[in-house]
């Protein structure tokens, strides 16, 4: 596996490779706790009675423990597993878009040496810059007015189909592929469209990995653009629904909170099961070799 | 428009474009439609609006007295006061959080594959959870009582309670705190991702020449992730000069403006006193010190030569 | 297991995807097609000889725990009366409103009909997308509105919109607690009291585990203390009836002394207080009085200690049994007794589909749902009074409230004084700015120990001066 050789392998002394693994432990322990400590508590009082107004959980355990929370995030409207399922075509949909157009379009900018293309790259890059409180407006018309999108899928899928921040991820990591590999390829007769799935894709699994998980994320827990473009309740998705909670004198905390957990699951399906690539790695040196 | 190009091809064939030309085009065909669409279009509209002093019907064209107004230097223009809080907060959790997560991504190697899964999922987790229930759990951490539990962890160590959010000397600094021990699950990950990509042989040769750890890392790691180091920076500094959220459900830019970040500013321009104009010549000035200070890391880095 | 776990994991995640895949192109073909269906259906219904057939849209936030299910029923009746006027419903969340109204008015697709708290009026305004109503609806209709709350909705004369009801912010506290301590409850709730007095009880009410007076003022809550405590010194509003800004008069400096001394009296925390737990300091018997409070509170009060005694683990965690008072605001420098008050409201927003048999149906609902048995029952839900004859009239209140804080709260909405007529919009949206970027960031120094008081009134005087100019602003001592 790739990388182990960071570490020196040559530590004769037991006791000394189990005390740097100790040491190592502890401090990735301790920030690890610092971490964790926030959606801890969110699960932690998830468990808790459903009470409202949040300022008397000064203790980290709840009073008792009780899955009432969840009945009452379910109880709250008819449509709370909707909500979740809206999500999830959202953030997959998201994902797929990302996965397919921006590993293309990442890829042609980092090897394929075509007119333009700094231009156009530089074009993204400053376009992403742009702060989304004020592209937000005439993004709104363009999907309301124009295309007449509200309540649906489209319109939270579209404008995060292929992001600017994706399509810069995918142009680093493909440029730190090994140009001869591909010379070779084309030598051996593959257009652009074969290296691509066969060379490139392949070894950009991890990369894959990562953007799918963090766009899968960020969609995931995206509110605002959910928000504006939907009016009706069943097309909510589990962020919108969760601000629902909360009311002019009082937050309905502890079924919100339920509601967030709830909502962190998906996430941790899609972590776990895409960790495989991440673990892996990709080892270049077994395909030149 | 790149469309337009690859037929003109298939059709005339007097184009000077290469095969590799027309390959190129039609990788990047999807995106720039998906692209110029949603994002080139808006952005476009906001710089024109910025010339505009905005009411949805019927828009007045005033040049350009939205910068105007917002460069011009007084006591109570906030602009100035915001940009350099944005300053501030940038230079200080963009560079930090990325020494952590360089750090941690690094530490979690020698680890059998299972306890390194354990500990990539926690540094991720927090990240997973809503935006809104985490901000309720930090604002209770930050509790200026002597019963908020940061005050009881001074108290431990016999540190007087503090005022965190409410006061100018900590309300700073309690946001670079929150960046930094909240925001990292994604850097991490891609840490780890740029990580695993390195080969082997290099750490072998190394070895026999017979490199310590630190020499290690600085020569070989360091020097091989540095497209990814460049990627995180640039677009962590993106993000930290548009920062809004936490200033917004935290203190809300107080105490004494301490916190007004400019993603605040102009957020509070377009959508709390409806000046749009405005708000979007803000963020076309912002862009413009985006785009100078991403050149200037692309020229830092000293990578990237090739496009 | 594990691995099967695993499979079935990945299964799912895949098919997921595709399944989203899949549903998440096709709404946008069905989408386009069902919306040429809705404009082609509603030219084909023009032809009919009855009036014609028109949908509105208002847009709200739970303003009540019931309202937004309550406006669906509502919107039903409607129907029933008026078959040819169709509502649309657009829930949005408490929070977010505001910025969803914003980006819908900034676009030209405004609802017809939105929520909007009085203080954000004049940037509607500005915007141009509000509308006079007066043109709409019968002046007899209007006449049914009470003008102290309709002038919240108006701007130089002009009604943009209905008045929902009238908030009044002040005090609340532990009536049993200061009833045990002495203190005449009822004598203060009649009466009202002076700053002097209110320091007085709240030193009674302080011992080493207990605050007499908390107020959640951090973050941009910090304005409400302002806003509150201002209302008993003259400063209920930001400005005088002959148009001049108020906040540079003696008035503030004496307001921002006492503040300053309170903070500093260790009578009230010394720090920045979370919105979240004022109440519950009070519930848990760390705090005496408590701010911002409003009638409402009462039913909290009721609820917790219901849930004490059923002992079903759901009241607040180590809250005691009391009776909660509401309080009016203590009176400075000899003014008048007052209180802040804010209106929340519907106004007509101009859109693409407006003309002007449109707002003449918008405005026959946005009567019918501010006014009658509709109002009424939000009102109970508020425990506030209707700011209508008619609602008013429909209002059978509901048992069992403190008669000592009904008619405290009857009282303290009587002394509530609307913004003065002839104010522009661009003059409260200066003075909106004015608080948000400048008096409010000060006087946060000022709670934080960090400045005293003289000096956040200079600053608030050179800021005010340079936004209004020196002769538009008060000096002196007002009423």
């Amino acid at each position: 596996m790739a990388t182990t050789g960071l570490y020196s392998q040559h530590l004769n002394n037991r006791k000394v490779l189990y005390l740097r693994n100790a040491v190592i432990a502890l401090v990735l322990i301790l920030f690890a706790a610092a971490t964790l400590f926030p959606i801890v508590y969110m699960i932690l009082s998830a468990f808790g009675p459903n009470v409202s107004t949040a300022g008397n959980m000064r203790t980290i355990f709840p009073s008792r423990w009780t899955l009432e929370s969840f009945q009452a995030f379910f109880d709250f409207s008819p449509h709370s597993l909707r909500w979740i399922w809206n999500s999830f075509v959202v953030a997959a949909g998201t994902v797929v878009g990302n996965v397919l157009f921006a590993s293309m379009a990442g890829y042609a900018f980092a090897k394929i040496r075509f007119k333009g293309s700094s231009t156009l790259f530089g074009v993204i890059l400053v376009a992403m810059m742009i702060p989304y409180q004020v592209t937000q407006v005439p993004l709104y018309i363009l999907m309301v007015q124009k295309f007449s999108m509200t309540n649906t899928y489209a319109a939270m899928i579209l404008p995060s189909l292929c992001t600017a921040y994706n399509i810069f991820l995918c142009k680093q990591f493909f440029a730190g592929l090994p140009t001869p590999l591909i010379e070779s390829a084309k030598i051996e007769g593959c257009n652009q469209f074969q290296i691509f799935v066969k060379i490139v894709l392949p070894l950009g699994k991890t990369v894959l990995a990562v953007m799918a998980i963090n766009t899968f994320m960020s969609s995931w827990n995206n509110f605002f653009w959910p928000f504006l473009v939907t009016n009706d309740p069943a097309m909510y998705t589990i962020q919108v629904g969760l601000k629902q909670f909360k009311f002019a004198n009082e937050t309905l905390f502890a079924p919100m909170m339920a509601g967030a957990t709830i909502s962190a699951l998906p996430m941790f399906i899609m972590f776990f099961s895409l960790q495989k690539y991440f673990m892996e790695g990709v080892t270049i040196g077994a395909v030149k070799g | 428009m790149n469309e337009t190009k690859v037929r003109q091809l298939k059709n005339g064939r007097k184009l000077r474009f290469t095969n590799e030309d027309l390959w190129g085009y039609i990788f990047i065909a999807a995106a720039m439609i998906i692209f110029c669409v949603f994002t080139l279009y808006p952005v476009f509209n906001a710089i024109y609006t910025s010339f505009l002093e905005y009411k949805p019907f019927g828009s007045e064209f005033v040049g350009l007295q939205n910068y105007v107004d917002t460069l011009k230097y007084s006591k109570f223009n906030l602009f100035y006061k915001a940009a350099l809080n944005t300053l501030v907060y940038t230079a200080v959790v963009v560079p930090l959080s990325l020494l952590i997560s360089f750090t941690v991504a690094v530490m979690i190697l020698p680890f059998s594959k299972k306890t390194q899964s354990v500990f990539k999922a926690v540094y991720y987790l927090p990240g997973v959870a809503s935006g809104v229930a985490l901000s309720v759990v930090w604002l209770w951490l930050y509790d200026s009582s002597p019963d908020g539990l940061f005050n009881q962890l001074l108290g431990f160590f016999g540190i007087p309670a503090q005022n965190w959010l409410s006061s100018t000397k900590t309300a700073m600094l309690s946001l670079m705190i929150m960046a930094l021990l909240s925001s990292h699950g994604t850097q991490i990950i891609t840490y780890i991702a740029a990580l695993l990509g390195i080969d082997n042989s290099y750490f072998e040769a190394a070895e026999l020449d017979g490199a310590t750890f630190f020499q290690k890392v600085r020569f070989i790691v360091w020097p091989l992730v540095k497209p990814t180091t460049l990627f995180l920076m640039v677009t962590g500094v993106i993000g930290s000069f548009q920062v809004f959220m936490n200033a917004y459900m935290m203190t809300g830019g107080g105490p004494d403006n301490a916190t007004t970040m400019i993603g605040l500013l102009i957020y509070n321009n377009a959508f709390e006193y409806g000046k749009y104009g405005l708000a979007c010549a803000q963020a076309i000035l912002l862009t413009i010190v985006i785009a100078i200070m991403s050149l200037f890391q692309f020229r830092l880095m000293g990578v990237d030569v090739e496009y | 297991m594990k691995k099967i776990i695993a499979l079935l994991l990945a299964c799912v995640m895949v098919l997921g995807l595709f399944a989203g895949c899949g549903s998440s192109q096709e709404p946008e073909e069905t989408q386009a097609q069902s919306g040429n269906q809705e404009t082609a259906g509603a030219q084909g219904d023009d032809s009919g000889d009855a009036p014609e057939e028109d949908t509105i849209v208002v847009m709200a936030p739970p303003v009540t725990g019931n309202y937004l299910a309550s406006l669906k029923v509502w919107a039903e009746d409607f129907k029933k009366e008026y078959p040819h006027l169709t509502v649309e419903v657009i829930e949005t969340s408490w929070g977010d409103h505001s910025d969803k109204l914003s980006t819908m008015a900034q676009a030209g697709e405004a609802p017809d009909i939105a929520e909007i708290s009085s203080g954000a009026l004049g940037t509607y305004v500005e915007m141009g997308v509000a509308i006079d109503i007066s043109q709409y609806m019968s002046a007899e209709r209007l006449a049914d509105y009470d003008a102290n709350a309709l002038s919240y909705m108006s701007l130089e004369g002009t009604v943009y919109g209905l008045p929902l009801y009238l908030t009044i912010q002040s005090i609340g506290a532990n009536k049993t607690l200061m009833e045990e301590l002495g203190i005449d409850v009822a004598k203060i709730q009649q009466e009202g009291w002076t700053y002097e007095e209110f320091l007085d009880v709240i030193k009674l009410g302080t011992t080493d585990e207990r605050f007499g007076f908390v107020f959640a003022n951090a973050g941009v809550t910090a304005s409400d203390m302002l806003n509150i405590f201002g209302a008993g010194c003259g400063l209920s509003n930001n400005f005088t009836e002959d148009l001049k800004y108020t906040f540079t008069s003696d008035n503030m400096l004496t307001l921002l002394s006492a503040i300053e001394e309170m903070t500093q009296s260790g009578y009230m925390p010394n720090y920045g207080v979370e919105a979240g737990q004022r109440m519950v300091m009070c519930q848990t018997g760390n705090a005496m009085i408590f701010g911002k409070a409003m009638p409402l509170f009462e039913n909290n009060f009721r609820t917790n200690n219901a849930a004490l005694d059923a002992n079903d683990g759901t009241a607040v965690e180590n809250s005691l049994k009391m009776d909660y008072a509401f309080l009016p605001v203590p009176t400075m420098m000899g003014c008048e007794e007052s209180c802040y008050g804010t209106v929340d409201g519907l106004i007509a927003m101009r859109n693409k589909n407006t003309t002007d048999e449109h707002l003449e149906n918008v405005l026959l609902f946005m009567d019918y749902i501010c006014s009658g048995e509709r109002i009424a029952s939000c009102m109970n839900e508020l425990y506030l009074d209707p700011v209508c004859q008619s609602g008013r009239d429909a209002l059978t209140l509901e048992e069992g409230r403190d008669p000592d804080n009904l008619e405290t709260a009857a009282r303290c909405i009587a002394m509530v004084e609307a913004p003065p007529a002839g104010v522009t919009a661009e003059m409260t949206a200066t003075a909106k700015k004015l608080m948000d970027e400048q008096i409010v960031p000060k006087f946060q120094l000022l709670l934080a120990g960090e400045a005293t008081a003289q000096e956040v009134y200079d600053h608030i005087c050179e800021a005010a001066y340079a936004a209004f100019g020196e002769e538009n602003c008060v000096s002196g001592k007002i009423g």
